[in-house]
Formats: C-alpha cells, sequence, structure tokens
C-alpha cells in the first residue's frame, strides 16, 4: 500500500470516523481512482482489523470502532464506486436463526465483510427458513450467512438448509455458519459449505470459497 | 478424613476455598443461578429418578431454573445452599403453569408473563414497557428488550434506581429479591440464613450482584457500551460511579444482615466471549478493576465473607487483574472457550484462585455426549482441578433443558468415585 492511503488506513484502524472521512473526501478530490481508495486505504485497514483480533490484539470495542470507522468512508464511496461501476466482492444476506435473538456476532461478521467488499442483506434476528429462502430468490445473494448463539437454536441451521434444498436453491447459493457453540464438525454435518470461529475468520472462507 | 471424622458439607467447601484438600470433592447444584438447572432438565430428571413427590418451580424466570429441592440436595450430596431457598417456601407463593414446551411447572406468584404471538412469552415492568420476550417454543429463557440508555447518557443519574427493575435481570429477579422491597427484608434474610445454618451442615451463599460491566450493558446495550469503553471513557466512569453508590449499599445492608452468618458471596461481571475477553486487559484495569477491587475489599473488612465472581467466557487473560481484586472464587470456568483449559489454568492459578465450575462441559459434551464419555470427562477434569483443594465441582453454567437424565446421572456416578 503507497503512502497516499497510509492516514486514510490509520484512521479506520484507530476507529477514527473523522479521520477516515475526510482521507476518503481528500483521496476523492486528488481524483484517486475510488476502486484503489476502497482496496489499498479501507479494505486492507480492516485486514488489519481483522488479523489484530486474531492475533489477540484487538477486541470487540477495537474492531466495532474500526468497523464503525469504515462503514463513515464507505458511506462517502460507494456512490463513486457506483459511478465507476465497481461491483461488490459477493452479496451476503447475513441473519440470526430462527428463536434467537442475538445480533452482535452476525453484526460483526456483516461489518467485516462489507469491510472487505461484499454487499450485505441484514434479515436481522430470528430469521424463519422462509424468509432466508426468500432472500435467495428475491435478493440475488451470492451467501447466506448464519448465526446462532445458543445450542437450542442450532438446529434451526438445519432447517434452513433443508428449506433452501426443498426449494431448489441449495445449488445456488454457498451457506456459511458460525457463532459461539458451531463447529466446523457441525457445519460438515448439517452441509454448510463453511465455517469460520470468529468475524475475521469469516472473511477468509467467504473469499476463499467465491474464489476471490 | 479429619480427626473426628468426615467433614461437614460447610467445611469441605471451606477448605477448598482455602486450598486445603478436603477430604473429598465439594460439589455444587443450585448455590448460584449460574451453577443450576434448568426448568426443563429438572423435570426430566426428577421423571427419571421417579421423584413424583414436589414441585418443579422457576425460581428464576428469566433463565427458567429450578430451584432444587431438599431431596434432591440429598440425593446427590450437595454441599452448598442459597439462602434465597428460604423464601417462597409456601404453597401459595406459587401457581401451576405448562410451559410452551409442555413441561407442568410453577412460577412465582408475582410472575404474570402474557403470551405472545410466537407461542411464547412477554414480560413487562409496572408501566407497562415491555421489559424481557421468549419470543417462541423453540426459546428456553428470557430476552431482554428495553434499554433504558439506548440512545445515549442522561444528565444525572437521579432516575437510575427507577430505570433499574426495568431490566429484566433486576424487575424479574430471583429470591431472595423479589422480596427486597418488603419493609422487614433484612431481618427476613437474617433469619433465613440462621435458620439454614442452624438445620443444615451445608455452606451459605448469598447470591449477590453488584455488576459493573454488565449493568453498562444492560442500561445501553451490549454493541453501544462496548464502542463508549473506547469513545465515551469519562460517561462509562460516571455511570460506574452511579452504580456503585447503589451497589455499595446493597453491599452494606447484606454485610450488616448476613455477613456473619453466610460463607460466601457471589458477584456476577460477565468479561468474556468465547473467544477472549470482551475487552483488552488494560480497559479492564482502568474501568472495572478499581471497582471490583472497592467491593471485595468493603467484604473483606465487613464481613467473614468469602468473594465469588460469576463470569462466563474466555477470561484467561484477566484472571491476574480479578485476583489481584480480590475475588477468591472463580466460576463458572468455561473450559469450552479459548485459553481456559483445565490444566492450564490449574497451573497458573490454581494456587490463587478456586474454580468453582468446570466441571462438565455443558456445550457438547454433558448435553450430547453418551453417559460413557460424560464419566470420563468428568473424572479427567476432576483430576485435573482438585488437588490440593481450590475447586468446587459444578457443571460449566447452568444444566440446560437439552441435558437428558441419564448423563446426569452418569456425571454423579463419576464425582461419586471420588467421594465417600
Amino acid at each position: 500500500m503507497s503512502d497516499k492511503y497510509q492516514a486514510l488506513f490509520d484512521s479506520i484502524l484507530e476507529g477514527d470516523v473523522a479521520g477516515t472521512q475526510a482521507g476518503v473526501n481528500q483521496a476523492l478530490a486528488a481524483n484517486e481512482d475510488p476502486a484503489e481508495i476502497l482496496n489499498q486505504g479501507m479494505i486492507a485497514a480492516m485486514r488489519e482489523v481483522g488479523r489484530l483480533f486474531e492475533e489477540g490484539e484487538y477486541y470487540v470495542p477495537e474492531m466495532l470502532i474500526a468497523a464503525r470507522a469504515m462503514q463513515a468512508g464507505l458511506a462517502i464511496l460507494k456512490p463513486h464506486l457506483v459511478d465507476s461501476g465497481i461491483e461488490p466482492s459477493g452479496r451476503v444476506a447475513v441473519g440470526t436463526v430462527k428463536g434467537d435473538l442475538h445480533d452482535i456476532g452476525k453484526n460483526l461478521v456483516a461489518m467485516m465483510l462489507e469491510g472487505a467488499g461484499f454487499a450485505i442483506i441484514d434479515l436481522g434476528t430470528d430469521v424463519s427458513p422462509e424468509r432466508f429462502v426468500a432472500a435467495i430468490q428475491e435478493e440475488g445473494v451470492d451467501i447466506v450467512a448464519l448465526s446462532a448463539l445458543l445450542t437450542t437454536t442450532m438446529p434451526s441451521m438445519k432447517v434452513t438448509i433443508e428449506a433452501i434444498s426443498a426449494a431448489g436453491l441449495r445449488d445456488n447459493v454457498i451457506v456459511l455458519v458460525g457463532g459461539a457453540p458451531v463447529t466446523q464438525e457441525y457445519a460438515d454435518q448439517i452441509g454448510a459449505d463453511g465455517f469460520a470461529a470468529d468475524a475475521s475468520g469469516a472473511v477468509t472462507v467467504a473469499e476463499s470459497l467465491m474464489g476471490i | 478424613m479429619t480427626q473426628n471424622g468426615p467433614m461437614t458439607s460447610r467445611e469441605r467447601i471451606l477448605a477448598s476455598i482455602r486450598h486445603e484438600e478436603p477430604d473429598q470433592i465439594p460439589v455444587d447444584l443450585g448455590a448460584t443461578p449460574n451453577s443450576g438447572i434448568s426448568a426443563i432438565a429438572y423435570f426430566n430428571l426428577k421423571q427419571h429418578l421417579g421423584m413424583v413427590e414436589g414441585h418443579t418451580r422457576v425460581y428464576d424466570v428469566v433463565q427458567q431454573l429450578a430451584q432444587p429441592e431438599d431431596e434432591i440436595i440429598q440425593h446427590f450430596g450437595i454441599d452448598a445452599l442459597d439462602i434465597g431457598r428460604q423464601f417462597n417456601t409456601a404453597d401459595d407463593d406459587w401457581y401451576d403453569v405448562t410451559l410452551p414446551t409442555g413441561q407442568p411447572v410453577q412460577f412465582p406468584e408475582w410472575f404474570r408473563p402474557t403470551r405472545n404471538d410466537g407461542g411464547g412469552w412477554d414480560a413487562y415492568a409496572p408501566d407497562g414497557t415491555r421489559i424481557a420476550t421468549m419470543p417462541n417454543k423453540i426459546a428456553t429463557f428470557f430476552d431482554q428488550t428495553y434499554f433504558p440508555y439506548l440512545d445515549g447518557y442522561p444528565a444525572d443519574y437521579n432516575n437510575l434506581a427507577d430505570e433499574m427493575p426495568k431490566i429484566h435481570w433486576a424487575g424479574l429477579a430471583h429470591s431472595p429479591w423479589d422480596h427486597a422491597a418488603e419493609p422487614d427484608f433484612w431481618q427476613q434474610l437474617r433469619e433465613k440464613s440462621l435458620y439454614l445454618r442452624q438445620n443444615t451442615d451445608k455452606a451459605l451463599m448469598v447470591v449477590a450482584g453488584c455488576n459493573l460491566f454488565e449493568w453498562g450493558t444492560f442500561l445501553r446495550r451490549l454493541d453501544n457500551f462496548l464502542t463508549d469503553l473506547l469513545l465515551e471513557p469519562a460517561e462509562v466512569e460516571r455511570l460506574l460511579d452511579a452504580l456503585m453508590e447503589i451497589h455499595l449499599t446493597t453491599l452494606e445492608n447484606v454485610c450488616q444482615a448476613v455477613g456473619d452468618v453466610v460463607d460466601i458471596i457471589r458477584f456476577g461481571d460477565d468479561l468474556g466471549m468465547d473467544t477472549g475477553p470482551f475487552m483488552r486487559p488494560a480497559t479492564y484495569q482502568k474501568l472495572f478493576k478499581p471497582r471490583h477491587t472497592v467491593l471485595c475489599q468493603y467484604v473483606k473488612e465487613h464481613s467473614n465473607m468469602h468473594t465469588f465472581l460469576h463470569s462466563c467466557g474466555s477470561i484467561f487473560k484477566l484472571l491476574p487483574d480479578l485476583i489481584d481484586a480480590g475475588f477468591e472464587i472463580i466460576n463458572p470456568v468455561q473450559i469450552s472457550s479459548r485459553d481456559m483449559v483445565p490444566e492450564q489454568l490449574k497451573k497458573e492459578f490454581g494456587d490463587d484462585i478456586t474454580f468453582w465450575g468446570g466441571g462438565a462441559d455443558t456445550r457438547r459434551i454433558i448435553n450430547h455426549g453418551a453417559p460413557a464419555e460424560v464419566k470420563n470427562h468428568v473424572r479427567q477434569n476432576i483430576e485435573t482441578f482438585s488437588p490440593g483443594g481450590g475447586f468446587v465441582f459444578n457443571t460449566v453454567h447452568n444444566i440446560m433443558p437439552d441435558v437428558p437424565p441419564e448423563n446426569i446421572i452418569a456425571m454423579f456416578e463419576a464425582i461419586d468415585e471420588y467421594r465417600n
């Protein structure tokens, strides 16, 4: 990454919303390529945030404020990306499964995926299998990301995958699962395509499965 | 064995807290609302054991936990009791209700949730605010729905004491706190504690909370409070100071009422998630440790009670500070979370803190394992944690609805291999 994006990169890393907005505006004013601003100044910063979290140097507060700074910058950049014809890396429908109201993990995954260049459709919590199916049918998603915090709501993941299959859509979509009680073993058991132990890992798995 | 024969339950627990290996491993089931059993699992267990007398009384309505009855305490040889069990002992303190999942149980007389469209329940504050929900039949406990300071910090905390009951943990509190508004509450608390002291040989626990980080999350909502720690530390400190005023008043009353009778005071503050602490140790040290230290110090100076902290999750990185703050006992010892490896915990901290929990993993093993696997797992944890004392056996947090009775019995059979 060249020096011209260092200040923007650092602002995101530090969760500095004003600094991020200034950095994006300055880069745009200097006629920098929006895709380059995104990739080198912002996605690269969020990748570093993810790495720091996995290494145990960043915690959820640091990750949350970095993600919010990223979102603030992205809000300014988005129209320019659209104008330039820049497409997101993929479209992801995220939701916490039926019976489960917990959302912070799911929100973190959404933020980190957005920080990596994915477009997010957030279905919220207590999401029925039917709503996930509808999201695939109506929103053209590439990935469905299911979250569950409880061993008692994990079975809803299996039911959701079965509903996607029953609708004839299983081959059209990548299914990712995650949440505190979820394991790779469980993901394999229920026929999910991928699993990650945390929001940063979700980005790695999503990109890998999309062939990015 | 002591010189005079086997220890009493109380002696056993106190010896272990002093890091002396007791005559046999001490065991808890239900002395706190983080070391007990869900109503559904309790009902199933009693059915399985053929115990037809008595009731499944949901004494903690938020988490839908059963109060273990005397027969169960005796059957499994439990060594500690919550003094709150001496409240609501009359039959007309309870009424019959059927859970969405079909089990016949009893709720406290004061708890009247309304059925919702999802097939679950909603609970309301007296002013009509919906404060908690069990959204449908899959849910087996109540989730908080109302966050008083969601939109920001208030100019002052004159109304804090009025807002706190709109958090379900306070507004729908388990015994003894559901009687806290009664004019003779502290006297009752003392009398009932003395009754247990005089009529049982169990160690006695008073379940206080005095949560700091968690009250921040209850009032602001978890995601907001986590970012507040970094972006609004002055506001966080102002809130914590207001909470400390309330908590210290509670502590003063508890110590005065039962500080010479009860053995352990349970504080609560979930500081860990699955993959690590919620915050970096430096943040804990700056914002919470000084205040936790004040709480522990107060108890030490004004009572004979030992300090117990309930803190879920991966807190290995915070343990040195928690020990330094004055917590003598840690619970539930979430061994399924990162860094919380029994051997490492015992090696690093075994001399400095008592592990109350860590006996059986509730996420994967005791719920989904075969009885033989449960037994091996329990044996391994006992052999790791018990040498030299500093260990009270409990599952990792409450026994949840999906734990089969056969596995609970297998767990106790393994425990009994280490008891006389």
